[in-house]
């Protein structure tokens, strides 16, 4: 069991998220920064769909009642060393404290947070407030049960740093242009790309509102149509929404652009202040960059 | 024309028209249906709602241009003579915050919105927006208002509500910009139900008051 000693800011049980399911209005969900998440199982020689805890701005404080081996990943935590296996004895406690660089960080435990899977997953639907064993975040008291999700041996190295993304921004975000290209003027695209977008302290799972400093888009209408992860929408005043793991299946925004699933994580890091760059790309560059990360992780993944 | 566009490098939106319309929905829905029966490799699942439908695809297997020619084979070939599904009973207590200020703007008594509201079936078109949401129309014209100026921070689950020409019942509680005029006891999501979303596009409902 694991204790929960003091909850953090916004700390969730995540895993692969449950995809497929957009038709009933339930949007994937899972790790915001799904490679961070991914290298945390890896660490601790998890299954890629063992659960872990999902750690926002502030993280939890923890006490273990049995021996046991985590990993801490994504944005930088100040009480623990980060992107290594971590031994931690019966009745050790874990401060995982202030979080910067960015916004979250995993803490993966050896055999997985086990809690009831629900519509295929284990993950916190905000949305729905439903799943991650408790329909809510993390709160003090809370008790977490280990389940036995390990598959390989525990790395007995930190993960190298150049298998690593960008911790800090400015962040470049690489996007596909649409699908609602045909709702803006033609080189809208190249102008939102020639300007760095600030992140304003609206962001969540659900989605991270943008300023655009010197540019002011007008979105022509569309009818309410399926929305994915990555997609840039733009409101009536001009403003971004970028659409995040727990986004709305349906809007009514136009999309000029959507972000390539390798620089998913890179949002998932943003924080409020930050700037970001848009840059167009191809799908054959969005796939090259998907392998890289892929490769990092190893054939399992 | 189809219109097929990226939705990032791991889906793409098929836009089948611009407009809300019974026959158009008929069309998305009996595309969603030949992909299912044909299952073009690679497609992994499918979204529709109005006038479009989303196809997620696996691009270890497939790229967009391969399920594209896919999906474009289907073009002038569907049958969209879909038949919608039996006329499903929404019981609903008009008691809604914003009924008298609807009755104001259509120049109705608040009877008079509740029989118009009441008073034909609607169209599932879409489930979307948050887990269950489920948009209907068409909306009798004499009951279009626009949305609130400033949405609600939490609109509980069982609101009925109105907009422009739809009206929608909000499944799970949630923020929401919709003028409420009622609410129903019926369960419109539950996570442990198979499927968990009471109703899916091509439904028939109608509101049946009760108080």
């Amino acid at each position: 069991m694991i204790e929960v000693v003091e909850a953090g800011r916004w700390t969730t049980i995540q895993d692969r998220g449950r995809p497929g399911l957009e038709r009933f209005g339930i949007p994937s969900g899972g790790a915001a920064d799904w490679f961070a998440a991914a290298v945390a199982n890896r660490i601790v020689g998890n299954h890629a769909d063992a659960a872990l805890l999902e750690c926002t701005a502030s993280g939890p404080t923890l006490r273990f009642d049995a021996d046991t081996v985590v990993a801490m990943t994504g944005g930088h935590a100040a009480g623990a060393p980060d992107w290594q296996p971590v031994r931690l004895a019966r009745g050790s406690i874990l401060a995982v404290g202030t979080i910067a660089p960015g916004l979250r960080t995993y803490i993966a435990v050896r055999g997985g947070i086990d809690v009831p899977v629900v519509l295929g997953s284990r993950s916190f639907c905000q949305r729905g407030t439903f799943g991650g064993g408790f329909g809510r975040p993390l709160a003090k008291g809370d008790g977490i049960s280990i389940g036995r999700m390990a598959d390989l041996e525990p790395m007995s190295t930190s993960w190298p740093a150049s298998h690593r993304l960008p911790s800090r921004g400015p962040w470049e975000v690489r996007v596909i242009a649409g699908p609602h290209q045909n709702a803006f003027a033609e080189n809208a695209l190249e102008r939102l790309g020639a300007i760095a977008c600030r992140v304003t302290p609206q962001i969540d799972r659900m989605g991270l509102r943008l300023e655009t400093p010197g540019l002011r888009l007008q979105p022509g209408e569309i009818l309410t149509a399926p929305m994915t992860e990555g997609g840039i929408q733009v409101t009536p005043s001009g403003g971004l929404i970028v659409l995040h793991v727990d986004h709305q299946t349906t809007g009514g925004y136009p999309v000029i652009a959507t972000v390539i699933s390798a620089d998913l994580p890179l949002l998932a890091q943003a924080r409020p202040g930050d700037t970001v760059h848009f840059r167009a790309v191809d799908g054959h560059e969005a796939a090259r960059a998907w392998r890289r990360l892929s490769g990092w992780l190893g054939a399992d993944h | 024309m189809w219109q097929v566009a990226p939705a990032g490098d791991r889906a793409m939106l098929v836009t089948l028209g611009h407009t809300i319309d019974p026959q158009l929905l008929g069309q998305v829905l009996a595309l969603d249906q030949a992909l299912h029966d044909r299952r073009p490799s690679g497609l992994v699942s499918t979204v529709p709602a109005y006038a479009s439908l989303l196809c997620h695809y696996d691009p270890d297997v497939t790229d967009a241009g391969r399920l594209e020619a896919g999906i474009r084979e289907l073009e002038g070939q569907l049958d969209a003579s879909v038949a919608f599904g039996p006329v499903v009973d929404v019981p609903t207590r008009y008691d809604g915050p914003d009924l008298a200020d609807v009755a104001l703007r259509t120049k109705l008594t608040p009877a008079g919105v509740v029989e118009a509201h009441a008073g034909q079936e609607y169209l599932v078109y879409c489930v979307g927006f948050a887990p269950g949401f489920t948009y209907c129309g068409a909306l009798p014209d004499q009951l279009a208002v626009p949305r609130l100026a400033s949405p609600r921070l939490r609109v509980s689950a069982g609101s009925i509500g109105i907009a422009g020409r739809q009206t929608g019942i909000y499944a799970v509680e949630s923020p929401g910009g919709w003028n409420l005029i009622g609410r129903t006891a019926l369960r419109l999501f539950d996570p442990a139900a198979d499927p968990p979303a009471r109703f899916k596009p091509g439904d028939r409902l109608r509101f049946i008051p009760t108080s």
